[in-house]
């Protein structure tokens, strides 16, 4: 198994390079190291104890591989899986695939490694690869919503940097356990990095802009896999240093209210996904214990949504109320609401449960308000007119988007079995009253109204000027516990 | 003091990156900042001594070669990643060569 798990590391970077050489086989050879992530993974759930790795001797790359990680890892591989699929039909150079698995392997890296040196550097060549993917189209725009990615996580990193090193004078050693007699600021600092480059609570504002304006592939593999790059360290954290726990359950809360706050008011249908995406990340942290398996569900769900999305008419909210969508796409994006809202049978409702039977009580109502605003920013796509597909407006959607779907959307089912003890009568008609209450709202209130939230906060100075602030706030919060 | 200088090296960097309008400069400052945190990584390797740890006889004040190293890793991705928006940067300014990020921003957000 160690053998195993080396070769797994590297497989996506050679066979990235492979691709250059073969360019021919570049959708076949990038699908294969997605699925073999998917069985590495499954492999890991099977073996059920962690796999640790220390590499080099002293000061060498530290490997963790447990349970947890294998549910950030498999849902990196159905998600590349997915968009490898959706794009098989489009004229994509060899060069946007090569760019996914490279892309696949440091967010693998990212999850598996538990030192921080490891840590930013899977990081940040998964900053260049995604710099890379969004750019793609090579446009001004997604020239700069990519330079303005990369320039805000690296700025971040340079602040990890500088806590890593406090770390390592602290304890001598760079691994997560040295945090444990690190000084405050360094917590603060490495918080800081992880925090922007997750896109948790007001750090996480760059992440709209980039969501929405990528193509709706990029979109998808940046809200599906790669912000939870910057999570599972922050969800591991938590774990493994009991005194910052609260820190992190409270970041979920904000970042769950920030979110939907921001998504129930939104009228462009991919900034509504991004911010739900923030929102979704505050679930993850709100309950570390169990972020592994709601990391899934969002996963699967957000790649699911964004990929039909992109294939809509338009993204005005409003105007999709006029034009009529062919009926099997709006199936999909149906089913896919219906699962983020926590509706039973799909793999959202166990996971929605899990995280709210792990809640610590002054959490309850800020998580409940939270699952309510998720219901009311989905009945938003839920109630879209449609018609059969040969009189609609919507594009013909070619057979690689329809295996993508089917592949995501049978995960959502299949991955609800994962956790069958939450079908008890209590938690099922709590959901449901939840998503009625949420629609009734939607109809009530919220269809009619039109607030347009300033983007102020969203400008590059203001999230350059934002992070000292919040380094200010992180350092009295730890100090404070 | 020295240690003094390093940070007020991180700071101005970063004051740069915030109060500078135009990318490019934007783009130098965070080289200056980044310059400020490899000084740092250096400092703290320097503590226990300034000796290159090759052994040497009669010697005990050896450099600490852990964060060296690790900072030679950084200083290598900080300027691939420099040179990558330095190429954007140059794309960008063909259509806004003033490369004022205020004026980049409106015209590229919806």
């Amino acid at each position: 198994m160690n053998m195993l798990t080396i070769a797994w590391i590297a497989l996506p970077f050679f066979i990235g390079f492979v691709i250059y050489l073969i360019p021919q086989l570049d959708r076949l050879l990038a699908l294969s190291v997605a699925l073999a992530s998917v069985g590495y993974a499954l492999l890991v759930f099977r073996q059920g104890q962690p796999i640790e790795l220390e590499l080099l001797d002293n000061f060498g790359v530290t490997l963790l591989v447990d349970p947890l990680t294998a549910y950030f890892i498999l849902t990196n591989a159905l998600v590349t899986a997915a968009v490898i699929c959706a794009c098989w039909q489009s004229p994509k150079t060899p060069f946007f695939y090569a760019q996914t698995i490279i892309l696949h392997g440091s967010v693998n890296a990212a999850f598996a490694c538990i030192d921080f040196i490891s840590l930013y550097v899977a990081l940040e060549v998964l900053s260049i690869a995604a710099f890379l993917l969004i750019a793609y189209p090579r446009s001004d725009r997604s020239i700069w919503v990519g330079l303005r990615y990369l320039f805000v996580s690296n700025v971040a990193m340079l602040f990890y940097l500088v806590g890593a090193v406090l770390v390592y004078q602290a304890s001598h050693t760079f691994g997560f356990i040295g945090l444990r007699e690190a000084p405050p600021e360094a917590y603060a600092l490495i918080f800081l990095g992880l925090l922007v480059k997750g896109g948790i609570f007001i750090s996480g504002l760059w992440l709209p802009l980039t969501h929405s304006e990528s193509e709706a592939p990029v979109s998808a593999m940046m809200s599906g896999f790669v912000v939870k790059a910057g999570v599972l360290p922050l969800v591991r954290g938590a774990l493994v240093i009991g005194e910052i726990d609260p820190i992190i359950r409270a970041f979920g809360v904000g970042t769950a209210l920030l979110g939907v706050g921001y998504a129930v008011f939104e009228k462009d249908a991919k900034r509504m996904l991004a911010f739900h995406t923030v929102s979704q990340l505050g679930f993850i942290l709100a309950a570390p214990e169990v972020g592994g398996f709601y990391a899934l569900s969002h996963g699967l769900v957000k790649a699911a949504l964004f990929l039909s999305v992109g294939q809509l008419p338009t993204r005005n909210l409003k105007e999709l109320q006029q034009i009529a969508i062919a009926t099997p796409l709006w199936i999909a994006l149906v089913v896919a609401s219906f699962s983020i809202s926590g509706f039973p049978m799909l793999a959202g409702f166990g996971a929605k449960v899990l995280t709210m039977a792990n809640l610590v009580p002054w959490q309850v109502i800020g998580m409940n308000i939270a699952a309510f605003g998720t219901a009311i920013s989905f009945a938003k796509l839920i109630f879209i007119p449609h018609q059969s597909a040969a009189t609609a407006a919507s594009k013909p959607l070619n057979r690689g988007f329809w295996v993508a779907i089917a592949m995501l959307i049978g995960g959502l089912l299949v991955t609800n079995l994962f956790y069958i003890e939450a079908y008890t009568w209590a938690n099922v008609i709590k959901p449901l009253a939840t998503i009625a209450l949420g629609w009734l709202a939607y109809f009530l209130i919220f269809k009619r109204l039109t607030v347009k939230i300033p983007r102020m906060f969203e400008r590059l100075d203001h999230l350059m000027g934002m992070m000292s602030l919040m380094l200010v706030f992180l350092f009295w919060a730890v100090f404070a516990t | 003091m020295l240690e003094a200088c390093v940070f007020a090296t991180v700071l101005l960097g970063f004051f740069g990156i915030v109060l500078k309008r135009s990318l490019l400069m934007k783009i130098v400052s965070m080289d200056v900042m980044s310059t400020g945190v490899i000084a740092y990584y250096v400092v703290i390797a320097a503590r226990s001594g300034l000796v290159t740890p090759i052994q040497v006889e009669g010697q005990t004040r050896y450099a600490d070669p852990v964060p060296q190293a690790v900072i030679l890793t950084a200083i290598v991705i900080g300027f691939s990643i420099q040179a990558l928006m330095l190429v954007g940067s140059m794309k960008l300014s063909r259509d806004y060569p003033t490369l004022e990020t205020d004026v980049i921003e409106k015209g590229n957000t919806p």
